[in-house]
């Protein structure tokens, strides 16, 4: 019986170690009406959130909160708190391409009376129109980014490569510049999101609309060549895992500090990466950490080619913003959107290296070679597919499995259509 | 005992009994509720957002069943579920015995490092494992490598189901053994020195004692032991997810936990995440079972 009672007392132990509590604070009301914004990762500076919040608070009396949701819980925690009246963030940043799966839903309000005076025609257009339902606006532009290559002079040059005019040529070069320790060309397996440029670049799609369903288009034959290039590419230049799918890049192109030379010769990343590249040097405010300095004469930057030359369609990074239809304080809300589409904030936005929503503040992005790659890559660049459940494809993890077990050298029309059938059974919500 | 002695007090037990029940009732009956409804209809983001669910009975069920995929991650999670807990079962039965055979000087380092371990947060724990795994700067290969004919520079723990599993496998032992050792330890601390005594002046060696005299004395222990590691280890989510994070999304490497978040709350599809759990709920319910079904006829005999 002793052992018995222990293996009872072992039971209500384990028992109360699996109640877990979670508490929600209660909003308050105080002074004028409080909101709360998600942002999306770091990519908003904090001197963009201090301004946001310092002109709020003038122009209301109310204070908002801003809350950084980390890009991988953001679509489980939109899908739990934008329904929700209680719990939802009254304005919200969301990644451009889930824009179609939630505003089919009902998820935002609809902000077409507000289109002009926060910008009309001068807004982004790819982004207002993947966030339109029936020509109603329901999401507007936020910010675009857009992806380029950095690479270092000093490896390239050293093996007498010049910069590429056209993909095939820059396929050949990254694979040429591989060592036993150093990537020609750094890429996961499983980044589709740098991979795509590949299949864009080769007219190829992810999926269409054909009628009004949307079918998924791995198998289509410009699909499938731009795919063959990515396979051979990655396993002939890149050393990153074929698992990889997400990572910070440059620390991949700066020197490692126990080798002294870099893991990479060229990379791809957003523009904004580039305050991250460069020589490092211990910070001097905190010695924990590392500063880069950008060096001309190690590190340069160019665009993507396309298959006959010119620019290769990259992938439109950047987001949406919209206003929660369950929030209580729609009012405060849209003053809020006509804060961030003020033209201060549009040129804050843009000196920071963040594409603004408001074309015509794009000059204040400057014209420096970053602005220069950042416009140039910009304009060829693409949007995934407008469907309705694109956001569960990318949730579901589909794209990476496809394109990590494509970089491993499968059969790609094999895996094209088994990817196919499991997307396109996704696409239409 | 008359019988109506037996009517009068059967009330009492019943009614201590009462508190429990509601808090069950109230914290897992509501959520359990919702969750079967849901199971039985469609539901997506758009139900999530007001639409309104369509009622299609069994149809989750049958598309699950039908589905070889599912099949193939509850054959893995099963799997990694009886491995895991096996390997946590002998290592923590090992370390209670080294307890009772050591100095106390020697058996408290051992308890307060195993009461570290235990008291470590996961995700804290996790970024440690992580790190220690990493395939460009971890720990681990840089020692594994420093040994001769060993080649594990810059090798990718994270990168095949098999090693990831290893990995994750190591990580939950871990994290496990410190509950396995102290019940075990404490199941050992009373057992009888006198049975013991007896055994050894009767010729007994270490092995057949420990075998035929402290193992079927601790073996109640042992056995809820065992059923709530096999349970939680069908049930790990952090662990699995986290690793994830820095090594594949793809499905090769999803364990029930993980199949069912991606289902429910990345692809929106909350009526069949809803059904996956119920078969979870009722692998659990049939593991459980025979430890019911055996503790009922230890109070039968």
């Amino acid at each position: 019986m002793t052992m018995k009672k222990i293996g009872a007392v072992a039971a209500a132990t384990a028992a109360l170690l699996v109640l877990a509590g979670c508490s929600t604070p209660a909003p308050e009301d105080a002074g004028g009406t409080d909101i709360t914004l998600w942002l999306m990762g770091g990519d908003t500076p904090d001197a963009l959130r201090d301004y946001l919040k310092t002109e709020y608070a003038d122009a209301t009396g109310g204070t908002l909160t801003i809350e950084e949701q980390s890009w991988g819980d953001a679509l489980s925690k939109l899908t739990t708190a934008l329904p929700d009246a209680e719990n939802t963030p009254d304005v919200v940043e969301i990644g451009n391409t889930w824009s179609p799966t939630f505003t089919t839903v009902g998820a935002f309000t609809d902000i077409s009376d507000m289109y002009d005076e926060l910008g009309g025609d001068s807004l982004l257009p790819s982004f207002v129109e993947i966030g339109e339902v029936d020509g109603a606006n329901y999401a507007l532009p936020y910010y675009f980014g857009s992806r380029y290559m950095f690479y270092r002079k000093d490896i390239w040059s050293a093996a007498g490569k010049e910069v590429p005019t056209t993909l095939a040529e820059f396929n050949e070069t990254a694979a040429s510049l591989k060592t036993a320790t150093q990537s020609g060309f750094y890429i996961g397996g499983q980044d589709w999101r740098n991979g795509i440029s590949w299949i864009f670049a080769n007219g190829g799609e992810l999926a269409v609309k054909d009628g009004d369903q949307w079918v998924s288009t791995l198998s289509d034959p410009n699909t499938i060549e731009g795919l063959t290039q990515l396979q051979s590419l990655f396993q002939s230049a890149s050393l990153a895992p074929v698992t990889e799918y997400d990572s910070t890049p440059w620390v991949n192109i700066n020197n490692n500090e126990a080798t002294g030379a870099p893991e990479a010769a060229t990379i791809i990343a957003p523009g904004w990466a580039h305050w991250s590249i460069g020589d490092l040097a211990p910070d001097p405010n905190d010695d924990t950490k590392q500063v880069a300095t950008w060096n001309d004469e190690v590190f340069g930057t160019f665009v993507l080619p396309g298959v006959d030359g010119g620019v290769a369609p990259v992938f439109a990074g950047g987001s949406n913003i919209a206003i929660s239809a369950a929030s209580k304080n729609q009012a405060a809300a849209k003053e809020l959107m006509k804060i961030i589409f003020s033209e201060e904030y549009q040129t804050m936005l843009g000196e920071n290296g963040l594409g603004p929503a408001n074309l015509d503040y794009a000059d204040s992005l400057g014209d420096d070679q970053f602005a220069v790659a950042l416009r140039e890559s910009a304009a060829g660049s693409k949007l995934t597919p407008a469907a309705p459940g694109w956001a569960a494809v990318e949730g579901s993890g589909l794209l990476e499995e496809f394109f990590g077990k494509v970089n491993e050298g499968g059969d790609i029309p094999a895996l094209a259509a088994e990817y196919d059938e499991k997307i396109t059974a996704l696409l239409n919500g | 005992m008359s019988s109506s002695v037996t009517l009068r007090r059967s009330r009492t037990p019943y009614l201590l009994l009462l508190p429990a029940v509601a808090i069950l009732l109230l914290g897992m009956g509501y959520p359990l509720v919702w969750q079967i409804v849901t199971s039985l209809h469609e539901y997506g983001l758009a139900q999530q957002f007001g639409q309104p669910a369509p009622f299609v009975g069994l149809e989750n069920f049958i598309t699950l069943a039908t589905d070889g995929a599912l099949w193939v991650v509850v054959a893995r999670s099963l799997a990694f579920c009886v491995i895991t807990a096996a390997v946590t079962l002998v290592v923590g039965t090992l370390l209670a015995l080294l307890m009772t055979a050591v100095t106390r000087t020697a058996r408290l380092i051992l308890q307060v490092a195993l009461l570290l371990a235990w008291s470590m947060p996961v995700v804290a724990a996790m970024t440690v494992w992580i790190w220690l795994f990493d395939w460009r700067r971890g720990v681990i290969n840089y020692v594994l490598d420093m040994i001769p004919g060993v080649e594990l520079y810059r090798f990718q723990w994270l990168a095949s189901p098999i090693t990831f599993f290893l990995v994750a496998s190591i990580i939950v032992v871990w994290m496990s053994v410190p509950f396995v050792s102290f019940s075990v330890y404490a199941g050992l601390t009373q057992v009888s020195e006198e049975v013991m005594e007896a055994a050894q002046l009767d010729g007994a060696n270490g092995w057949q004692r420990f075998w035929s005299i402290i193992l079927p004395l601790v073996r109640p222990v042992i056995a809820i032991v065992l059923l709530l590691q096999l349970i939680w280890d069908l049930r790990v989510f952090t662990q699995i997810t986290m690793l994830q994070d820095a090594g594949s999304k793809a499905s090769d490497y999803d364990l029930l936990g993980t199949y069912i978040y991606k289902l429910g709350t990345s692809a929106q599809d909350f009526g069949m995440a809803s059904a996956v759990s119920i078969l979870v709920l009722a692998i659990t319910i049939a593991l459980s079972w025979f430890y019911i079904r055996s503790l009922l006829k230890e109070d039968q005999q």
